[in-house]
């Protein structure tokens, strides 16, 4: 043996000596079980006003209902003779006319919850209105699907119930490189390599264990990542900037299939008008070089974007030139290869409502859940969300 | 009791304990240290903060006018953080530690959110008051609770349109646990609790108006029953002692069920529930000393502050940062995530908060800095550097007191902190990659015990 070699292969063989057992199996299996698709999830928190984003500007009822809050006609932008996008959102009439979106309308669940908090876990761990799940939907995804945490990445200060499994969770990063420097303090590295033994079911096995993978999911991240800088520019606000490292992260080709973002601020119970403009401009703005970004890079056909809000906001305007909790509002599919272009359904009624005063639901989330799952991700929507769901077809 | 003993029920009961206040235990008997545990908890002294700017309005001021309901609303959020915060000192700094245990855990039990910083502060004192006493009662308390009528919608249950919130989880979440009851009897329970409402001071009021006085049959039962009436039916199922003290179990003992002690403490606590009895059984038994239980349990977010702060007590110069760190590690107090609580265990730790729970001591307390040092090797100016460089960036404003740490620690040689500070079994991997670390420092060597996996073990 030459000596290069002879040095090549110990420290090889030195460096895989230190890797825990699992780890390494993980890596291996990954790269099979998991599929080229990509979703990027994106949350509107705070419950956006669905009604006025997709706009029936036919309908008298909406206007008697927001006498000072209604988008006049003259305002919108048309997508047809009875309804209109809010003016903010021309990036998504740009997308809407190439095909690439898809508007489900009046979606929701049976007993909607008002409650910011408990709707937001409804639709993250896909339970009915009165169960109580303590995994997310994307967590009991990387349950059966995945094998490393990386393997759902969530770009906020921390993880959402939504990337929480059963027995893996995602990883939450604003900063590859920071969680990196964290994960890789000399201290930490030591301790890593206490004896395996600690590898076991119990509480403290499972400490190390989740320690030495999120090193692990970590480094992954910051190597497989850290040569590559997006050439777009993109919007100076934080959550373009959320778009832009995904944008990074999808680009560099990281074995991610679901990545979840949000952007805040649409809780208006007054003065809605303002906000809803800005905050519609920075989320519209944003996707559209997001989507760009991906195009540039071929990496657009296999990415599915889906955006959500907890809730919509009541039909009738409050005091405050703003809108109190509601239900069923819309949601936006953006893909290249939708089946369903365009407005995938009717906008609810506005005279049939509920006790009070909200629209009620057509389409249960889950069924898009499931739609997502199984015919983009390619996996059994069963198994994840616990029960069988219709399938839609906008993909 | 041993040393090990000592501190196993000083984490379960309270929040840890220093070597001074361990010097003066030592010496006493289980059954002198218990009785003292419970006589300090005697006292129920109630968690308040400053309202005064809040005192003074009236209903009729809110209800006519929106600019200024908004504002008490706004104001009122921001009381509530006080008030966590103001909860948070108490759990670091507690008198009656056995109680303020006990509330944090009926807080998990009987979950409740509310905006109104009086209805909600008074919940908070009604666990406190009843969490040594009787079940009976403080389940009754809690069914009238101002707080608790809004959370779970009883406000909203009607004689003519019976709303079910809160009459199934009292039967899910508070007294039987899933599957020991029927829809039916969710349906009859709820009648019952029809026209339970509060005034503006929230006092419990109820509405005779919408009050169903009619028949309920409710588990084989029947009369015109109410709240109260249901209350003590449910009571009278052996199943309700079974539910808590599996519940007690897991949360002092651990996460798994052991079947027979479970059936020596439903024999303790049923018929009469009371709180104390039960509490007092569990840490007079042998069992509850058994090796597998001590340091067996993940700390749960506010164990983990506050156990750091009775080791290195902390000032935050702005405390904003004591939420934002709690909502970082994944539990705010009087901010549950749903009336079901926080599962705990292993629910608590993600890739994200054990790299932050590891990292936090250093961060916190030590400019961000963990030694590396192992006996032999000591490079002073580097330390000095990288303590300079990383100071910087400090995120947190807080000032921690070392000063505590040497007086509480003063007669522990810096090679036994261990014992003091990782309650859990080390193995021998970890027992020599601990004795080649330099003891040259003891502050050094405390952030390094505290940056292990092992210290987020109780």
């Amino acid at each position: 043996m030459k000596r290069r070699d002879f040095v090549k292969n110990t420290a090889l063989g030195s460096s895989l000596f230190l890797v825990p057992s699992f780890v390494k199996a993980f890596e291996e299996v990954t790269a099979k079980t998991l599929g080229v698709k990509r979703l990027v999830i994106v949350q509107l928190s705070g419950g956006n006003d669905g009604l006025n984003t997709i706009v029936p500007f036919r309908n008298d009822l909406y206007y008697k209902n927001r006498p000072t809050i209604a988008i006049q006609k003259n305002n919108l932008l048309k997508l047809n003779d009875e309804i209109g996008l809010h003016a903010s959102l021309q990036p998504m009439k740009r997308l809407y006319d190439n095909g690439y979106l898809s508007i489900i309308n009046n979606v929701g669940y049976p007993n909607p919850n008002r409650s910011h908090f408990r709707s937001t876990d409804i639709w993250q761990t896909a339970s009915n209105s009165n169960e109580y799940l303590q995994s997310g939907w994307i967590g009991r995804y990387l349950d059966n699907y995945g094998e490393m945490a990386h393997n759902a990445i969530e770009v906020d200060e921390s993880l959402s119930l939504a990337m929480k499994g059963n027995n893996i969770n995602g990883i939450a990063t604003t900063d590859a490189k920071r969680l990196y420097r964290t994960s890789q303090d000399p201290y930490f590295k030591k301790v890593m390599r206490l004896n395996n033994e600690h590898l076991n079911e119990h509480n403290l096995g499972y400490l190390y264990k989740t320690m030495i993978a999120a090193e692990s999911s970590a480094k992954y991240i910051y190597e497989k990542t850290k040569t590559f800088s997006s050439r777009q520019a993109y919007p100076n606000n934080s959550f373009a900037k959320q778009l832009k490292t995904i944008a990074e992260f999808i680009n560099s080709g990281l074995k991610t299939s679901i990545y979840y973002t949000s952007l805040d601020g649409f809780d208006t119970h007054a003065n809605q008008s303002n906000i809803q403009t800005r905050l519609l401009k920075n989320y519209a703005e944003s996707i559209e070089v997001f989507v760009k970004d991906l195009k540039e890079n071929n990496t657009f056909r296999d990415t599915l974007i889906l955006t959500f809000s907890e809730f919509g906001r009541r039909v009738k305007q409050n005091a405050a030139n703003g809108t109190d909790h509601g239900t069923a509002n819309n949601v936006f599919i953006i893909g290249e290869d939708l089946k369903t272009q365009g407005l995938y359904n009717d906008i609810g009624s506005l005279e049939d409502l509920d006790e009070n005063g909200d629209l009620k639901f057509e389409i249960d989330f889950r069924t898009i859940y499931a739609t997502v799952l199984n015919k983009w991700l390619q996996v059994d929507d069963k198994v994840v969300l616990n029960r069988s769901y219709n399938q839609l077809d906008f993909i | 009791m041993t040393f090990k003993q000592i501190q196993h029920l000083y984490w379960r009961a309270g929040f840890g304990v220093n070597p001074k206040q361990l010097a003066l235990l030592k010496h006493k008997s289980r059954k002198q240290i218990i009785d003292d545990l419970f006589k300090a908890s005697k006292q129920v002294t109630p968690l308040k903060i400053n309202t005064s700017g809040l005192d003074k309005i009236s209903p009729k001021e809110i209800l006519k006018n929106e600019t200024i309901r908004k504002k008490v609303i706004e104001k009122s959020l921001k009381k509530i953080k006080e008030l966590n915060v103001a909860w948070i000192e108490r759990l670091a700094n507690p008198k009656e530690t056995l109680r303020e245990r006990m509330t944090l855990f009926w807080a998990n039990h009987f979950v409740c959110e509310d905006k109104n910083i009086f209805h909600i502060q008074q919940f908070n004192n009604t666990l406190r008051q009843y969490a040594l006493g009787d079940f009976k009662i403080f389940v009754k308390v809690i069914s009238k609770e101002s707080a608790m009528i809004k959370y779970l919608n009883n406000k909203q249950n009607r004689k003519q349109s019976p709303n079910e919130n809160f009459a199934r989880e009292l039967l899910e979440l508070f007294t039987l646990g899933k599957g020991n009851y029927t829809e039916q009897d969710i349906k009859e329970n709820a009648r019952a609790f029809t026209g339970y409402n509060h005034n503006f001071e929230g006092e419990f009021k109820l509405r005779k108006l919408q009050h169903d006085f009619g028949y309920k049959t409710f588990f084989g039962k029947t009369g015109r029953f109410n709240g109260d009436d249901i209350i003590d039916i449910i009571l009278e199922l052996k199943q309700c002692a079974q539910f808590i003290c599996e519940k007690v179990y897991r949360y002092f003992v651990n996460d798994s069920i052991n079947k027979n002690h479970i059936d020596e403490m439903v024999y303790v606590f049923y018929p009469n529930y009371n709180i104390e009895v039960l509490m007092r059984f569990v840490f007079s038994s042998d069992w509850f000393y058994d090796k597998k239980h001590i340091g067996t349990k993940i700390k749960s977010p506010i164990d983990f502050l506050v156990g750091l702060n009775n080791t290195v007590q902390m000032t935050f110069k702005k405390p904003n940062e004591v939420i934002g760190l709690q909502k970082l590690l994944g539990q705010i107090l009087l901010r549950p995530p749903n009336v079901a609580g926080w599962k705990g265990g292993k629910q608590w730790i993600d890739s994200n908060t054990i790299l932050l729970r590891l990292k936090l001591p250093s961060v916190l307390l030590n400019d961000s800095y963990i030694s590396l040092n192992e006996q032999g090797g000591f490079n002073d100016a580097f330390v000095q550097l990288t303590r300079r460089n990383n100071r910087k960036k400090t995120p947190f404003s807080v000032i921690p007191n070392w000063e505590f740490f040497n007086s509480k620690f003063k007669e522990i040689p810096c090679n036994k902190l261990q014992d003091h500070l990782l309650i859990c079994k080390l193995n021998d991997d970890t027992i020599l990659f601990l004795e080649n670390l330099s003891k040259s420092s003891k502050r050094e060597y405390c952030i390094q015990l505290m940056s292990l996996p092992e210290y987020q073990m109780c």
